[in-house]
């Protein structure tokens, strides 16, 4: 019941936030906060609701069906996930991404060195051949000393 | 008709030589190939291909065109049903039933169905454009922002069939898909709505990294935690079947689905997208066992997808006749036609019937073709199915990031998908369904343009959207969908 109860919280703060909206439309004018203001007060109805469904279930005491989760391993895999989105600027795509291949794959059970080398390397040069050399997407080279390998990766590949 | 057979069989002769086939095959193979991959759509291979056609004559860069058209729209069914990415938005429905037929070991099945229902929408699409395109047109002319609204109305209270176990919880999911939508700077006024001074907001959250996050990496999270819903039977023969005996039980979602497609895509401006969502709506709506929706049921992956592809003729209605461009597609196709020095209109067909009629043979052909390549498609991608899954679910991540990179050349965006990925989770964790939030970021943006263009073109009188008869008709129709459940329960609760 907390999350829906948070819900409607949030959306009247985003209906206090929409104000500044107004000062644009003439008058006679649906101007630029309407639909938001239509969509915001059609959500706080809505948790409203599905917080009225959530006190009356707990009153018939219905459990929640949900199987338990492996803590650990989805906090490590989020953890993985968010270090490959903020290092692949800094480190550049190739590098960020066969250590994230690498890493992912022991996470998910398959460690054997040798596929853990294969995967991460023919990997990634296929990607960078597939998406870097044919589709000409700039994906990230990383600054400084990773830029300069990035560069020499793609030259060693002949991707430019 | 004898003018008009005649035309249409000197088309096929035309459409058959080597080279114009030949753009055909190519264009269905590159077609499928980009609508599969998440983050290249239809409408980037179409543009891509653009450049590739300045040499050839128009008949073969058209023919090239409406290959890669008619394969984009199906090809992100298949990455939808195998691996719950869809390739483009209007594939989202078809992974809703689709992911779930190959959970419980039915991939065969799931993308036999696909295939042939995309093959039949868009043949028979094509052959309503050859045969009722002038006077299609000239009705759907008649129409204007006011029945677009109703009909975007109508796919958004489909919600009311999503909400499968909580109306309350669908109805969260959805408003918080429209409020998203809102988000970024808004057109009419050029106010920025909820950036709160972050840059990458000002540009307004792609729906494309809301449907990557959600579906892919949630669903990759999902398998980590050792949460999600366990494989019934892992297949290892992938190989689609050609279920000609299965489609017959389905004939009438899939009739339903072709209507739906070539009536929706013949509204300039609706398109594949919102036909997709109208016409599962629509199927469970009308399906005697509509709770069986959502857990895989062939009939709203036979209607959804059959409707995608029957879009497509119902599209080229505008652009053949009125020279208006029905959708994002046809308007990359009109720059051809001019680049050719071919104005499309009204005197298209009567100055130059070989070249349309050429071209309705090949959209004709092309689908015919497609089931061939579609098979091909399918198998090659189904291969994958055989990786395990430690390798498949981190290549998923690594394709994620790509794709959502590809949109902008932003890491913003892989940010917003990896976001959407961690709320994807813990929404399936809450009971909070999906589909509704998907649907809410797709149609709310289209929703309000075409309500606020009303508004003012009407002088903000609302009685206009009653009063234009097709627009009363769906909004009823879209009252009655809302209203239908709600009936239904009642009257169980009451016997």
């Amino acid at each position: 019941m907390a999350a829906p109860l948070a819900g409607v919280i949030v959306a009247i703060g985003l209906l206090f936030a929409s104000r500044g909206l107004d000062t644009v439309s003439a008058p006679g004018q649906l101007g630029p906060s309407f639909w938001p203001r239509l969509v915001l007060a059609g959500l706080v109805i809505a948790c409203l609701a599905k917080a009225v469904e959530a006190r009356r279930a707990r009153g018939r005491g219905a459990a929640d069906a949900a199987p338990p989760a492996a803590r650990a391993r989805l906090a490590t895999a989020i953890a993985l996930v968010v270090l490959y989105v903020a290092l692949a600027p800094l480190l550049g795509f190739p590098l960020t991404t066969a250590l994230f291949i690498a890493g992912f794959l022991v996470l998910g059970g398959a460690g054997r060195p040798l596929m853990l080398a294969a995967n991460s390397f023919a990997g990634t040069v296929a990607l960078l051949y597939l998406f870097v050399k044919l589709v000409y997407l700039p994906l990230p080279k990383g600054g400084g000393p990773f830029e300069t390998f990035t560069l020499a990766l793609y030259r060693a590949l002949r991707i430019f | 008709m004898g003018e008009l057979l005649g035309n249409l069989g000197v088309g096929f002769l035309n459409a058959l030589g080597p080279l114009n086939f030949l753009m055909i095959v190519a264009g269905l193979a590159i077609g499928i190939v980009a609508g599969a991959l998440p983050g290249i759509t239809m409408l980037n291979a179409i543009v891509l291909v653009l450049p590739f056609t300045y040499l050839m004559g128009i008949v073969p860069a058209l023919l090239l065109m409406i290959g890669v058209y008619c394969g984009g729209v199906f090809g992100g069914s298949i990455t939808g049903i195998l691996f719950n990415i869809p390739g483009d938005p209007m594939n989202v429905p078809t992974t809703w039933e689709g992911y779930r037929l190959n959970r419980q070991g039915k991939t065969q099945y799931a993308l036999g169905l696909a295939i042939m229902s995309s093959a039949f929408g868009g043949l028979v699409s094509a052959l309503f454009l050859a045969f009722f395109a002038p006077p299609f047109a000239k009705f759907a002319l008649g129409f204007s922002t006011v029945e677009f609204f109703s009909v975007v109305v109508f796919g958004l209270a489909s919600v009311s069939v999503l909400g499968q176990h909580s109306m309350a919880a669908a109805l969260v999911s959805l408003f918080t898909g429209m409020f998203l939508g809102t988000i970024g700077t808004e057109a009419q006024y050029g106010v920025e709505r909820f950036v709160f001074d972050v840059p990458f907001l000002k540009t307004g959250v792609d729906f494309v990294t809301v449907l990557i996050g959600l579906f892919a990496i949630g669903e990759v999270l999902d398998q980590i935690a050792g949460t999600a819903e366990p494989a019934a039977h892992v297949n290892t023969r992938a190989v689609p079947r050609l279920p000609l005996l299965d489609l017959w039980p389905l004939r009438w979602p899939l009739a339903r689905g072709t209507a739906v497609g070539i009536a929706v895509g013949g509204l300039a401006g609706a398109g594949a997208t919102v036909s997709s969502f109208v016409s599962y709506g629509l199927e469970k709506q009308i399906s005697k066992e509509p709770e069986r929706f959502g857990t895989g049921h062939a009939g709203g992956l036979v209607a959804s997808e059959s409707s995608v592809n029957g879009s497509t003729g119902g599209a080229m209605i505008h652009l053949l006749t009125l020279g208006i461009p029905g959708s994002a597609a046809t308007a990359v196709m009109m720059g051809a036609f001019l680049i050719h020095g071919i104005q499309p209109g009204p005197l298209l067909f009567t100055k130059q019937p070989e070249q349309v009629y050429t071209i309705v043979a090949g959209m004709v052909l092309a689908n015919v073709v497609m089931i061939a390549l579609g098979f091909v498609a399918a198998l090659s991608f189904a291969t994958l199915m055989k990786v395990p899954a430690a390798i498949l679910n981190t290549f998923i991540v690594v394709f994620c990031f790509i794709g959502a990179f590809a949109l902008r050349n932003d890491m913003a965006d892989v940010w917003l998908t990896m976001l959407f990925g961690v709320a994807g989770f813990f929404m399936r964790r809450w009971d909070l369904p999906i589909p509704p939030l998907v649907m809410g970021i797709i149609l709310g943006p289209m929703a309000e343009g075409y309500f606020l263009t009303s508004m003012v073109a009407n002088g903000n009188d609302l009685t206009v959207f009653a009063t234009r008869p097709v627009s009363a008709i769906v909004l009823a129709l879209a009252v009655a969908l809302l209203v239908w459940p709600v009936a239904k329960r009642m009257r169980r609760r009451t016997t």
